[in-house]
């Protein structure tokens, strides 16, 4: 069962309407006590990174979060959600994040013409394989809509990039914490697999990727 | 003729105005680069493994193991056979007849089903409301087999669900044929609700038709679309239905299925309007006698007809060469079928007003040369095909 | 759903949720939904469809008609819609524009342009293109972008539904003069009108609605045809 994290701050309606789509067990969870019952967690999020920690703090989500990535569950965070996993926003000053992959969350700077917000549909540039994108072919289009990006302080953690004026890093992974900038939950097919494939994943960074079942 | 300005795959020929061609930097085809995936990429052996798990999963566990929608053309006629000598499974199999069944599909068919033993339900539909379905669907969509993509594709479920049966076989993947699914994917092609609104429907549901033609001076009762209408999503998925082609799990090979169904149940071939008969041995689209119409308007829009497509199937598969199609296509490919003279009587349409529907969804950059017009012959049947003049007379 | 000629002369197109459907398993990159005469059973039914649209598809969805305050917005954009398109309140009331991109982030707010005639000579007309306005397109459009526009939807009346391809002069005007994402509607009729719009412009898409309803296509075959002229549209699979 996926646990869809609600600590306030965004519709969830569309990710869990995609893995109801997808045929896939999940549920919108408020209460971090609920936490241990789910096998896989999904981190959304839309709007300030400091509004967001401020509630997943104080929610309790906050350490719900860290022991379900101690006892080496997938944990996935969709677009603010994967900035979360980071050490630090600088979005009205600085912030901590849950700390959980090296690196930090700055204004992205592209380069004219290109503007902020990056917002819509943007090519994804696959850095390594990883199986979270199992069946979804390199160079597919996401959407996007975001002003901040994020560092990582380790090059490996790096699954894929976008091109908007710059590169930016357009998901990350790091034992069994995936990130993804982009929302699957609006990106038609290939969004829908990345999610199909999330809900199979073991959190084991080299394994295979869902294998096609029947 | 025009048609030789369209910029075409150079391996298989199919032209620029194909549905869902794409050409890569050396001029070949999705569809080509596709067949060569299915041959070389796609792991058969773990798709025959998930094969036999699915139908362990089923067998016996309800009144039938499965349902095999049938039209008795090559490729249902191979799927049946294959599930039941293969498998031996128990289906029930499920035919929707779209009103223009021809002669040796029916002796076939009569074979097939008495040889393999099998329970068969057919359904015809109310040949009123089709007339009234293939007027509506031809002036808004230049294509008139609404009423039969939409029933085929969606009756069998129909008929899984007041059995109780979830798994559907179908027979060939749409990879075979056009780049909507393709082989690089390697996914299982599921026939479920978004394939048919992405290809079934032609963007018209049932739904949608019936507000389209229902008037206060002709009504049609919503319940004559009922045959014509996906199933409720949310009952297919309490039933856990499984609805997957057959050509998903064994690497699909029309020459080679023909030649199994031939030998072991006597299947016959059969003329098709347009194509000489050397060229389809492994009889395409035998079933159907409006096929030639069919094909006739798709090279009206597109400037390729059934010819061409056969040709391009036999390139990809190894047993053409391209210059070889090219020969073939130019000299048969495109003439004027018998049929369409029985086409126009069902609709009441003189031909001048069937090329005044058909002519504004030509796909750019094809433009047809009217003044040259070759014509197809008749095929032996052609004189027990069921005529209907509702064409309107001088006064 | 209705589709008409020059904004009069509808025929019956379906309806929306079975469009919703098809579009969505047509890989659609958005959706947009326009009611044409809103009333209150219209923005009920209008909320309907969009959460319905929410549940099903998985693409940006944008949805206007008759968006007057702020609180349709947020209600809108509550039932599942990611941008809202307003029209007439871009004329009327602009500081509307503004409050919901300050509010709501300037990518949720579409602006529409509807107009009649061409070249110099073009007017701004509202209210479904009842109502005439002193405004040119040019003018108008750069006057919303000031206000906060994220995105203009730019529409010809003249030649909606005629199926004779875009106002290619007018679309290449208002997409030099802005710097935000301009999408051309109005007259669309085969695939070749579709990329002229991306040869011979700078818009940053285009929108259809007589080429699918009438006519053997659909937004898959447009992609293949754009994309054999090296015209990079999406890919989204």
């Amino acid at each position: 069962m996926i646990g869809i994290i609600n600590y306030g701050i965004c519709n969830l309606a569309s990710v869990n309407n995609a893995l109801t789509r997808l045929g896939i067990d999940s549920e919108v969870s408020s209460d971090r006590s609920d936490a241990s019952k789910f096998d896989r967690l999904i981190l959304p999020g839309v709007g300030s990174f400091a509004r967001a920690m401020d509630h997943l703090v104080s929610s309790g989500w906050a350490d719900a979060i860290h022991a379900h990535v101690a006892a080496g569950k997938p944990l996935l965070g969709i677009c603010l959600g994967m900035q979360l996993l980071f050490e630090e926003g600088e979005e009205h000053g600085h912030t901590k994040g849950l700390g959980i992959i090296p690196g930090e969350v700055r204004l992205m700077t592209p380069a004219e013409p290109h503007r902020l917000p990056h917002v819509g549909w943007n090519t994804l540039d696959f850095a390594s394989a990883h199986p979270l994108f199992a069946r979804v072919k390199n160079h597919v289009d996401v959407y996007f809509v975001h002003s901040y990006h994020c560092v990582p302080r380790e090059q490996g953690d790096v699954v894929a990039r976008c091109s908007h004026g710059g590169d930016w890093v357009a998901s990350v992974a790091r034992g069994c914490v995936a990130g993804v900038q982009f929302h699957p939950e609006k990106s038609q097919p290939a969004g829908l697999q990345i999610l199909d494939n999330f809900s199979c994943w073991n959190g084991v960074t080299n394994s295979e990727g869902g294998a096609l079942s029947c | 003729m025009t048609q030789n300005n369209l910029i075409r795959c150079k391996r298989c020929l199919l032209p620029e105005t194909y549905e869902t061609i794409e050409f890569d930097t050396v001029g070949i085809c999705n569809i080509c680069r596709g067949a060569e995936h299915k041959q070389h990429a796609i792991d058969w052996d773990e798709r025959k493994l998930l094969l036999d798990r699915l139908i362990e999963k089923h067998r016996g566990k309800h009144e039938y193991d499965c349902i095999i929608p049938f039209s008795g053309g090559k490729d249902s006629t191979f799927q049946l056979w294959y599930l039941v000598t293969q498998y031996k499974l128990k289906p029930l199999v499920v035919r929707f007849n779209h009103g223009f069944m021809r002669q040796t599909i029916q002796e076939n068919n009569q074979r097939t089903f008495k040889k393999l033993g099998v329970d068969v339900l057919e359904f015809s539909p109310n040949w009123k409301v089709v007339k009234r379905l293939m007027l509506e669907s031809f002036t808004r969509k230049s294509d008139f087999c609404w009423h039969c993509h939409t029933g085929i594709y969606s009756y069998p479920l129909r008929i899984a669900l007041r059995y109780r049966v979830p798994l559907v076989f179908w027979g060939e993947p749409q990879s075979e044929i056009t780049a909507y699914y393709d082989y690089l994917n390697d996914e299982i092609e599921y026939e479920d609700d978004k394939k048919f609104n992405m290809l079934r429907t032609l963007g018209i549901t049932a739904e949608d038709m019936h507000g389209m033609i229902n008037s206060a001076e002709n009504p049609i009762d919503r319940r004559d679309l009922i045959p014509y209408t996906f199933p409720d999503v949310k009952e297919l998925r309490a039933l856990a239905y499984c609805s997957v082609p057959l050509g998903s799990f064994i690497p699909w090979d029309y020459t080679r299925n023909t030649e199994i169904i031939k030998a072991e149940l006597g299947w016959r071939t059969d003329e098709l309007e347009g194509v000489p008969g050397h060229i389809n041995e492994h009889g395409e689209k035998i079933e159907c006698f409006m096929q030639g119409t069919r094909d006739y308007i798709k090279f009206l829009k597109r400037g390729y007809s059934r010819v061409a497509q056969i040709n391009a199937f036999h390139v990809r598969n190894g047993r053409m060469t391209s210059e070889e199609a090219l020969k073939l296509d130019t000299e048969y490919d495109g003439r004027r079928p018998p049929s369409l003279d029985v086409f126009l009587e069902y609709m009441g349409l003189s031909e001048d007003e069937f090329n005044k529907l058909v002519l504004p969804t030509t796909i750019p950059p094809y433009e047809h040369d009217f003044s040259v017009s070759r014509k197809a012959e008749k095929p032996w049947d052609f004189i027990h095909w069921y005529r209907e003049d509702n064409s309107r007379k001088p006064r | 759903m209705v589709k008409g000629k020059q904004f009069t002369n509808f025929r019956d197109t379906g309806e929306a949720p079975s469009a919703v459907r098809i579009y969505s398993a047509q890989d659609a990159d958005e959706l947009i939904f326009l009611d044409i005469a809103p009333s209150t059973e219209s923005r009920r039914a209008l909320v309907d469809v969009i959460a319905l649209a929410a549940q099903e598809c998985f693409m940006p969805l944008a949805v206007g008609g008759g968006i007057e305050t702020a609180t349709e917005v947020a209600e809108l954009l509550r039932a599942g819609a990611d941008k809202i398109v307003l029209n007439t309140s871009a004329v009327r009331t602009p500081q509307l524009v503004t409050e919901a991109a300050e509010s709501f982030g300037v990518q949720c707010v579409v602006v529409g342009i509807d107009y009649r005639g061409s070249g110099d000579a073009a007017k701004v007309w509202i209210k479904s293109g009842s109502v005439a306005t002193p405004l040119h397109p040019v003018e108008h459009a750069r006057r919303v972008v000031e206000l906060g526009a994220g995105e203009i939807f730019l529409n010809s009346i003249d030649r909606d539904g005629c199926m004779a391809g875009y106002d290619l002069e007018m679309a290449e005007q208002v997409a030099a003069a802005v710097s935000i994402p301009v999408i051309v509607c109005g007259g669309a009729g085969n695939f070749k009108h579709l990329a002229d719009a991306f040869e011979k412009t700078d818009v940053s898409a285009v929108a259809c609605a007589s080429l699918f309803h009438f006519g053997d296509n659909n937004p898959i075959r447009a992609r293949s045809y754009l994309r054999n002229l090296k015209i990079p549209l999406r890919v989204l699979k």
